[in-house]
């Protein structure tokens, strides 16, 4: 190949200006002309030797020339010396051609002046955006920044640069527009017509947060510019949804899955998210456990709906009524209130939190829902704190849950705080140890009791009438001290490292407490 | 999805200025080829002009220049447009073709070296792990 490309060049220095030949013939001209051995096919290790004519070696010993003087890549090494017009004879090649003289093939090309002028270079770009805006599904910055590179080309093409990246053999080049741009727009419309999709933020996940990220970031730009315009976001069209079907059919019982295949979607092999319907009744399933873990696969699909349903992943004070639903629907089902039994109600969460996915499930819900919701939820973790620290001690997860409950206890009324907090004050029969000093040996429970107990004293603090002495303050003021006196207790290596340690605690337990004691819990919190 | 990847990170109208830009097309089995495109379908089957194969090694290149390829569509993984102001900017170094042969060939080897010792050390240890032949894998 090598080598015979050498020869094109060679033989043909007029082959960059118009030479409308196509390169096999040229090929075959070559071969024919030369009597080559046919079987000397595009062999770059056979060289010099098999070709035997000096000026054709000449020409491999030319290829040998880096390759970017002698091609039609542009080079910045490469004089331009000038613009259209120029006479092809005098072409900047790095080399003379000599011709040789046995088979100097018939020239069967006139050495034609460029056709092509900057005026035809610039149409094609300045139509697209039109032309083809009912064919694109682009989304709008994506379209913008088209738009302004466009802009640029146009502009440079309209001044010329001297440094101009464009060498004029390229705009002579003879093999442009070899496809019509008919065929080039037919190509674009097929693919664009495959990236259609009802659901763009589900199918073409990066391109979407890409350009949004984009959008964020120009909207940023312009801030100091001008006052605050939304840019225009994207809505995408209804798109008659392309004939699906269903390639999994699910045989009761059966392990895998049976899989049909056409030649429009190939059999799939596994499912990432399951989409067979699958009616298991407690009863019906082996393991408790596995039910469990079920329902929770189910929750947390219907998580993952409401949280593409918003946008900017920040949870708004402003939900469609649609996703209201969705968030009852499923904090329904995070609760099985249709259970008689409270009791078993909140057996079924706790049974939801003891799962890692669990906890993640509840943690990243928890922004979704109504605040007395989110504070029923507290509780009932507040009140079974120890079990559930017992139960995470392989998972190590509940620390992920903090944060989302943090921002639900400034919703707790101060009975509510009270009650929660008395339950892990209550000494279980037949033991001396209460159940809060299992949480004081966790972090996510110190983090969350020390949360709670902050936020008492907030209330406390702001609300006079809490200050008298009533039954409310005083099991206020016995629970703390309380708990100080099992701080202090704890010895120090067993006390986990809270996550927060809230500011208005130390005068917290300074207010009820001791000196002796506050100088322990100083010396415990540093 | 494969062929999202393809389009949507290439915007493809301006493959097809009235002057030709040098085009990179990385296929599955890792060979680059530097060409002018000349044409392209819906799968992705292309033309490729004066079309030079870029062997990478370290930091250093060589160019084999091959002329005109025609590539099926299924063995590119992806292809982009050279921004020529750009292309000489580059840390790598550019070497003869026989030194750039001769180093991945000692690259090769290294690690087929690596690779015999890791499946002895794992056979060693009764696992063995099939080569996959049908992965892209280079």
């Amino acid at each position: 190949m090598k080598c015979l490309e050498g020869l094109h060049l060679h033989q043909r220095p007029g082959k960059f200006c118009g030479d409308l030949m196509p390169k096999e013939e040229e090929e075959k001209d070559q071969v024919a002309k030369e009597d080559l051995d046919p079987d000397l096919g595009p062999d770059p290790d056979e060289e010099e030797n098999d070709l035997g004519h000096p000026s054709v070696l000449d020409a491999t010993h030319y290829t040998q020339v880096p390759w970017q003087e002698r091609s039609l890549f542009s080079s910045p090494g490469v004089k331009t010396p000038g613009v259209l017009g120029m006479s092809p004879a005098s072409l900047h090649f790095p080399w003379q051609p000599t011709f040789p003289s046995t088979s100097a093939p018939p020239q069967h090309f006139e050495l034609q002046q460029p056709l092509l002028d900057p005026a035809l270079l610039c149409n094609p770009l300045t139509s697209w955006p039109s032309r083809l805006s009912h064919l694109t599904q682009l989304h709008p910055q994506h379209r913008r920044i088209l738009q302004k590179q466009q802009q640029q080309q146009q502009q440079q093409q309209q001044t010329p640069s001297p440094l101009a990246k464009k060498t004029w053999f390229q705009q002579l080049d003879p093999y442009a527009n070899l496809m019509t741009r008919k065929e080039k727009d037919w190509v674009i419309k097929v693919q664009m017509v495959q990236l259609q999709s009802e659901n763009p933020h589900l199918n073409d996940y990066y391109y979407q947060k890409y350009y949004q990220k984009l959008e964020k970031k120009a909207d940023e730009e312009l801030l100091g510019q001008k006052n605050r315009v939304q840019s225009p976001k994207l809505v995408t069209p209804y798109i008659q949804k392309a004939e699906t079907y269903e390639s999994v059919v699910r045989i009761e019982g059966s392990l895998g899955q049976v899989a049909v295949s056409t030649c429009f979607s190939p059999r799939r092999a596994i499912d990432a998210v399951s989409h067979g319907t699958q009616e298991q009744d407690p009863a019906a399933v082996s393991s408790q456990k596995l039910w469990v873990l079920c329902r929770i696969e189910k929750m947390f699909l219907q998580l993952l709906e409401i949280e593409e349903g918003q946008k900017d992943g920040i949870p708004q004070s402003c939900y469609s009524e649609q996703q209201n639903n969705q968030v009852e629907k499923l904090f329904q089902a995070l609760k099985t209130e249709e259970k008689n039994k409270l009791e078993e109600a909140a057996d079924s969460f706790l049974q939801v939190l003891s799962v890692k996915k669990g906890k993640t499930l509840v943690a990243r819900l928890l922004p979704f829902l109504l605040p007395d919701q989110a504070v029923s939820l507290l509780l009932v973790i507040t009140h079974h704190l120890p079990l559930l620290v017992r139960r995470d001690v392989t998972d190590q997860a509940l620390h992920m849950l903090f944060k989302p409950l943090g921002k639900c206890i400034s919703h707790l009324t101060f009975h509510e705080l009270l009650q929660g907090l008395q339950g892990l004050m209550l000494l279980p029969p037949g033991s001396s140890e209460r159940p809060v000093s299992v949480v004081l040996q966790n972090q996510f429970g110190i983090s969350l009791l020390y949360a709670l107990l902050s936020h008492g004293e907030q209330l406390v603090s702001l609300d006079s009438s809490l200050k008298e002495p009533n039954r409310d303050h005083t099991a206020w003021t016995d629970m703390v001290v309380l708990i100080a006196w099992e701080i202090a207790r704890m010895p120090t290596a067993a006390l986990a490292e809270p996550l927060d340690f809230p500011n208005n605690l130390l005068p917290l337990f300074c207010h009820h407490l001791d000196k002796q004691l506050v100088q322990q819990l100083e010396a415990r919190s540093n | 999805m494969g062929t999202y990847i393809f389009v949507l990170s290439i915007q493809p109208v301006f493959f097809f200025p009235a002057y030709q830009e040098k085009h990179l097309v990385l296929l599955r089995d890792g060979r680059t080829l530097i060409g002018f495109l000349r044409s392209i379908d819906q799968f992705a089957n292309l033309v490729l002009h004066q079309t030079v194969e870029r062997i990478h090694v370290g930091k250093k290149y060589g160019d084999i220049p091959r002329g005109i390829f025609v590539v099926r569509g299924e063995n590119v993984v992806l292809l982009g447009e050279i921004d020529l102001e750009k292309e000489s900017d580059t840390p790598l170094q550019q070497v003869s073709i026989e030194e750039i042969l001769e180093e991945q060939r000692v690259e090769q080897q290294t690690k087929l070296e690596a690779e015999k010792l890791k499946v002895q050390a794992l056979k060693d240890r009764g696992l063995s792990i099939p080569r996959a032949d049908t992965l892209d894998e280079y």
